[in-house]
């Protein structure tokens, strides 16, 4: 009965504390609004920063051409070779007939080209092999790799040497952009922590009278603290749905605007908030409704001494 | 019911509440303490609800050694003793009745049982007529009788009250005079801290004062020695 009566009676004080002081909860509320969005404007930017790099990297490959007279057995063992390599990710057999074909498609509104061409006869071009690697980190092994004397003497070229350092800058900027993603979450992360903190503390600040003749009165700790913390996860969970609209706006505005900037290809936004949505929504759900009720009973706890 | 041995409080780093106080108070006795400023009146007062912990010595109230009471205890004794301050004021935003039911509410007491004691010390301190009135709408002696008609829902056995009339004019304060008298006859103990000369003339009860922290007189039908 005690229980009954005074479980309810603290769910009743919680609510009268969380819509009668409302505009010092909606200060709380704003301020971890802003912190929960700054957050996940982070990592919504590094979703889509890390989705460009890996375009990025997504359009290095190594082409290897070989003399037009490379006898197809050593094209087909060399293609085997190297597909056979765990580096490897995809492997693409340009035959020197598709390399001409190719070339007379390209070049077909050109006559004086076509027609130079067509006084040789024989193909000039030789076939070629296309290797993308798993990682950029990859590809200085697969250049090493395609030394192998096997069939390195009909190599005429590589590609690679042109695009090592492009390689190599790209590497270092998708480390570096991580890093600094990374740093900048736990960043506003603390200073969000501080912040929120401190605005609770100022909320049960301007209840001190009340609290202090509960404590007075004679008011068990539970019927103090409770309350405090029961309206703080109040404003936490309205908070996280204000933000988890705004978010949701901000993705379905944002979306298609990026896709554009990424030649119509998927700019990561979306798909990072989708596939991380129930992870995303379980720590930040329980991060701040923890924050909000270690916040609160640390700040009423103040008001429970002596 | 209230014995002090051999108490002393020392507010760090060094100032001295109380020196080596020892007392006595019997059940049902009405005790006035005086003192000058600063002699260790509140101080004492703040002692026996568990506000404060003594530096030395032993308090025991009702036969139960608070000296090192545990913090979860303290809303139990507070249960126990009546408790009027000055600075302790009403919410401006309740209304009487709601001001007096919340120092049951947030001792989870039931509804009925709120329903029961409130009109109840409200009639005692006299004011049923008024409990839908906000403080704002009330005396300074009204509303002082609304603290006490608070103080009162546990039916406490002892009453602390820490200078009640300090703001109060010469009518009002023998009101709250009276309804203490009146709680005193209904067999409570009564510890009445205050500066008035007149008040503790006229109750013709136990008169202690203090100096320094010390106990410089016991009365046991005294008068207010102090010079003013
Ligand atoms: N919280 C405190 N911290 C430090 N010193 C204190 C504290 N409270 C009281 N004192 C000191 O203890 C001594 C006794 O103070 P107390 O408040 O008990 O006096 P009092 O008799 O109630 O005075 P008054 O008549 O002015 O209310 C004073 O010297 C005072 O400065
Ligand atoms: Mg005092």
């Amino acid at each position: 009965m005690m229980i009954i009566t005074s479980t309810g009676r603290i769910i009743a004080f919680a609510w009268k504390n969380f819509t009668r002081n409302a505009w010092i909860g909606l200060a709380t509320i704003v301020v971890l609004v802003l912190s929960t969005l700054s957050v996940n404007i982070l990592l919504g930017v590094n979703a889509v920063s890390d989705s460009a790099l890996h375009r990025l990297e997504d359009k290095i490959d190594v082409s290897v051409y070989f003399l037009p007279e490379t006898p197809p057995v050593i094209l087909d063992s060399a293609r085997a070779y190297m597909a056979s390599l765990p580096q490897t990710k995809e492997i693409d057999l340009l035959s020197s007939d598709q390399a001409l074909n190719d070339f007379k498609e390209r070049h077909k509104n050109d006559p004086k080209i076509l027609t130079a061409l067509g006084e040789l006869d024989k193909n000039p071009l030789g076939a070629s092999i296309i290797i993308k690697a798993k990682t950029t980190a990859d590809y200085p092994f697969l250049v090493e790799a395609l030394q192998n004397p096997q069939f390195a003497n009909y190599v005429e070229s590589k590609t690679y040497d042109d695009n090592a350092a492009a390689i190599q800058r790209v590497q270092q900027i998708s480390q570096s952009a991580r890093y600094f993603g990374i740093m900048l979450i736990a960043i506003f992360t603390i200073f969000s922590i501080l912040i929120v903190y401190n605005s609770i503390r100022i909320a049960i600040y301007t209840q001190r009278e009340e609290l202090g003749i509960m404590r007075l009165v004679g008011a068990g700790t539970a019927f103090v603290r409770l309350p405090l913390i029961l309206s703080g996860v109040l404003q936490a969970i309205l908070a996280l749905l204000i933000t988890a609209l705004i978010v949701m706006t901000a993705i379905a505005f944002l979306d298609p605007k990026l896709r554009s900037l990424f030649d119509g290809g998927d700019s990561g936004l979306q798909g990072y908030f989708l596939i991380n949505a129930w992870p995303l929504i379980g720590i930040q759900s329980a991060a701040i409704i923890l924050l909000v009720a270690l916040s609160s009973w640390a700040a009423a706890g103040k008001y429970l001494k002596k | 019911m209230i014995v002090l041995k051999r108490v002393s409080k020392v507010y760090p780093p060094d100032v001295h509440g109380l020196r080596d106080l020892s007392l006595h108070i019997k059940p049902g006795e009405f005790v006035s303490i005086v003192g000058t400023s600063g002699a260790g009146k509140t101080t004492l007062a703040k002692l026996l609800i568990a506000e404060e912990r003594p530096t030395r010595g032993t308090i025991e109230i009702g036969g139960w050694d608070i000296t090192n009471i545990k913090q979860r205890e303290v809303p139990l004794l507070r249960r126990q003793i009546g408790v009027i301050f000055q600075d302790f004021k009403l919410l401006q935003k309740k209304t009487v009745w709601e001001n007096v039911a919340f120092a049951l509410e947030v001792a989870g007491e039931t509804r009925r049982r709120i329903y029961d004691v409130v009109p109840h010390v409200l009639k005692i301190v006299g004011l049923d007529q008024k409990a839908h009135r906000f403080p704002q709408q009330l005396s300074g002696g009204e509303q002082q009788r609304v603290v006490i008609a608070r103080s009162l829902v546990h039916r406490p056995k002892i009453l602390l009250a820490d200078e009640p009339t300090g703001n109060l004019d010469t009518m009002n304060t023998r009101e709250i005079i009276d309804v203490l008298k009146k709680i005193n006859s209904f067999g409570s103990t009564v510890v009445l801290v205050t500066h008035n000369r007149e008040v503790v003339n006229a109750l013709r009860q136990r008169v202690i004062t203090l100096a320094e922290g010390r106990v410089i007189s016991d009365q046991a039908e005294g008068k207010y020695l102090l010079p003013s």
